[in-house]
């Protein structure tokens, strides 16, 4: 479990847009360890898709620049070439639900075609071996032959995230990148999604950057947290850490958001506006809406401070400075 | 005005789909709705919660006669609206909103944001050009998507999804129409905006006495948010009651078993298997005789095998479940 699969430094992601250079992801650095699942939380807007898509490199049209390093089991990947990123990496080491995936099945389409569809189109396999596969795949997240010859409609919600699943897994990657995975089910099926996530993960020795903005949700799969604001990680830890030791300004103020259904507690927002990624706050990005907020935080950018064992935070609490 | 008013009577509502496998063969029958009765009073709100393709949004978009109802009558301020023509129907979207579930669907993807909200002033004849400017830039503040100018100029696949769910939101908001649909509308978005939205349309709701169903998995937020829960199951209303009484004395095994898989935020989670009832949703085409979560419910008895009727157990509690049906 120590070894470390993924690795990114300094990957940041800019977009051009009419009223300018929107910076998506800035400076991200983390380490993903072999079978280990980091979660990313963090408001809407703040990143999350962009550093997902950024992995798998699949960048939009209006993309201004992308840079930094990604090494994908010590091999650096985000110089390769497209063709043989294509060939080598996207979907058959790294694969990944995308946001929303589970609506975007093709109406017309029997699900056994469409899980079958990423082996036949990414990898050139012929279409009796992968309809095999596509049904051995199926079976194993739990949708019976039966219901493999069916189309989307006939299905439930909860089954077609199974499809997607299962589109994702048919390449046998390494690394799945779950984007928002769950946030369209009820919390029945969410519970059995997870389920099959972690019985998944368990089998195949997986990998999982798991997206969410859902706190309750991360806890379900969750090894490590990175939290992300303003398109900045502004503080990775043990799952156990998030939860009852946050060290960032925001992750705390972010926990104090959440509700819960058997503790009756005041929930409280944070105050403000989400920030302009075009012109976003100098120094530490969160300070204009920090109820911990020091002199300091307006005027330097915090490093990443090393708050405990494996525990990093870009914030100055806790910290002596002049 | 008011506050007793019914504004919107449902009676044995259908919604059947139909879908054939092949040209010519026998039809078959969706049954995505299938038989609801209640009534929602003038600013008030119902969370409409339930499993993944119960028919919720069938439902909604039923109501907002964006579908046809198979049977059943559907009552607005006391007129008939189950079968309106062209011109009445105009009349009626502009009465009501629907915030769409998906928001990765629901926008045009040729216009701007600025645009889309436009859309619908432009349609109803609303405002000169300045007036229609002003009402737009305040919607896009109050679904906090700020600084507008960086949003406004924006095509939908430049927003994150939370982005667009918000856009979805202002352009349902900015007729102010006395009764919303919102069909899952923060699903994709973090707790601190989520309370945030849902304020804001609390705010809107009694500002302008608007009606509300709250479509919705996301059993936490409700509580702060309205005054009745429907727990939907395979088509059918199985329990009905105001919010407090129904999370503190939930009768249904469904509602049961959906209130204890709530998560709650702990990191012991990671290291056990849920536990969730076994078995999956019915299939809407031949959905099981009697009581349609009989085959997952773990007091399932042999007169679970003929449909048990809603009851009205304690005042303004109902249930659909044999159990109380004594
Ligand atoms: N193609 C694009 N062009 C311009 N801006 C974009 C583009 N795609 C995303 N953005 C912007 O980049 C920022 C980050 O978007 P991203 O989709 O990564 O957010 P997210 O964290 O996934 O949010 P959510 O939780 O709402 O899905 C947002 O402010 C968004 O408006
Ligand atoms: N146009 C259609 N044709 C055929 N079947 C349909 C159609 N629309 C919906 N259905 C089916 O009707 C049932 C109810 O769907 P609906 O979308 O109303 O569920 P829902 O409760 O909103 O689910 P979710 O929580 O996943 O949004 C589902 O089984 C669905 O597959
Ligand atoms: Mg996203
Ligand atoms: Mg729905």
């Amino acid at each position: 479990m120590n070894e470390v699969i993924l690795k990114l430094k300094n990957f940041s992601l800019s977009y051009k847009t009419r009223k300018g250079i929107l910076e998506a992801v800035k400076n991200a650095d983390f380490e993903l360890k072999k079978g280990e699942t980091l979660a990313i939380v963090g408001e809407s807007g703040c990143g999350k898709s962009s550093l997902a898509r950024g992995i798998m490199r699949l960048f939009p049209r209006n993309l201004e620049k992308v840079s930094g390093e990604i090494y994908l089991n010590g091999e650096e990947i985000l110089s390769l070439d497209e063709e043989s990123y294509r060939k080598n990496i996207r979907w058959s080491k790294i694969s990944m639900v995308f946001q929303g995936a589970m609506n975007s099945l093709n109406p017309v389409l029997k699900v056994v075609y469409q899980v079958a569809e990423p082996l036949m189109v990414h990898m050139k396999i012929d279409k009796e071996t992968a309809f095999k596969k596509a049904k051995e795949i199926l079976s194993l997240v739990g949708i019976s032959e039966s219901f493999s010859e069916r189309y989307p409609f006939e299905l439930s919600g909860g089954m077609k995230q199974r499809v997607v699943i299962a589109m994702a897994l048919i390449t046998n990657p390494q690394i799945v990148i779950l984007d928002e995975p769950t946030s369209a089910l009820d919390i029945i099926t969410q519970a059995n999604i997870m389920n099959l996530l972690k019985l998944l993960k368990k089998e195949f020795n997986l990998s999982y950057i798991f997206i969410t903005h859902d706190i309750a949700t991360a806890s379900e799969l969750a090894d490590r947290v990175a939290v992300m604001y303003a398109g900045e990680i502004v503080e990775i830890s043990p799952a156990e850490s998030f939860y009852y030791k946050p060290a960032h300004g925001y992750t705390m103020m972010l926990l104090n958001s959440v509700p819960t259904l058997k503790i009756d507690k005041k929930l409280r927002s944070i105050p403000g506006t989400p920030p302009s990624l075009i012109s976003p706050p100098k120094a530490c990005r969160f300070h204009p809406r920090c109820q911990f907020v020091m002199d300091i935080c307006k005027i330097k950018e915090p490093p990443m401070f090393k708050k405990d064992e494996e525990h990093f935070a870009k914030c100055y609490i806790g910290e002596s400075h002049e | 005005m008011n506050n007793n008013e019914v504004l919107l009577k449902i009676e044995n509502l259908r919604v059947w789909f139909e879908i054939r496998k092949r040209m010519l063969s026998q039809p078959l029958y969706v049954r995505a709705v299938d038989g609801i009765n209640f009534e929602l009073k003038k600013g008030e709100s119902i969370s409409l919660v339930g499993e993944s393709g119960s028919g919720k949004t069938t439902l909604g978009k039923t109501i907002i006669r964006l579908y046809e109802p198979t049977s059943g009558k559907i009552y607005f301020d006391g007129i008939d609206i189950t079968n309106l023509n062209s011109k009445d129907l105009k009349w009626y979207r502009k009465e009501t909103g629907l915030i769409q579930q998906d928001p990765f669907g629901a926008l045009p993807s040729h216009f701007t944001v600025y645009r889309i909200l436009e859309e619908p002033l432009l349609i109803h004849k609303i405002g000169t050009v300045e007036e229609r400017r002003k009402r737009i830039f305040k919607a896009l503040e109050d679904v906090k998507l700020t600084p507008v100018e960086d949003f406004s100029s924006k095509y939908p696949h430049m927003l994150s999804g939370g982005q667009m769910q918000r856009v979805v939101i202002a352009r349902s908001l900015i007729m102010r129409p006395k009764l919303i649909i919102a069909d899952e509308p923060v699903s994709m978005l973090d707790a601190s905006v989520r309370i945030e939205i849902l304020d804001l349309l609390k705010e809107l709701q009694d500002k302008f006495h608007m009606s509300l169903i709250y479509i919705t998995h996301d059993l936490a937020t409700v509580r702060m948010f309205s005054n009745w829960i429907f727990i939907m199951y395979a088509g059918n209303l199985v329990e009905r009651a105001l919010t407090n009484e129904l999370l503190n004395n939930p009768l249904h095994p469904y509602t049961k078993a959906l209130l204890s898989a709530i998560p709650d935020p702990d990191p012991e989670n990671r290291k056990k298997l849920r536990e969730v009832p076994p078995g999956e949703p019915p299939n809407l085409i031949n959905p099981p005789p009697g009581c349609r979560f009989a085959p997952r419910c773990q007091y399932a008895m042999e007169i679970c095998n003929t449909e048990p009727q809603e009851i009205e157990v304690q005042s303004k509690h109902w249930v659909k479940c044999w159990l109380f049906n004594k």
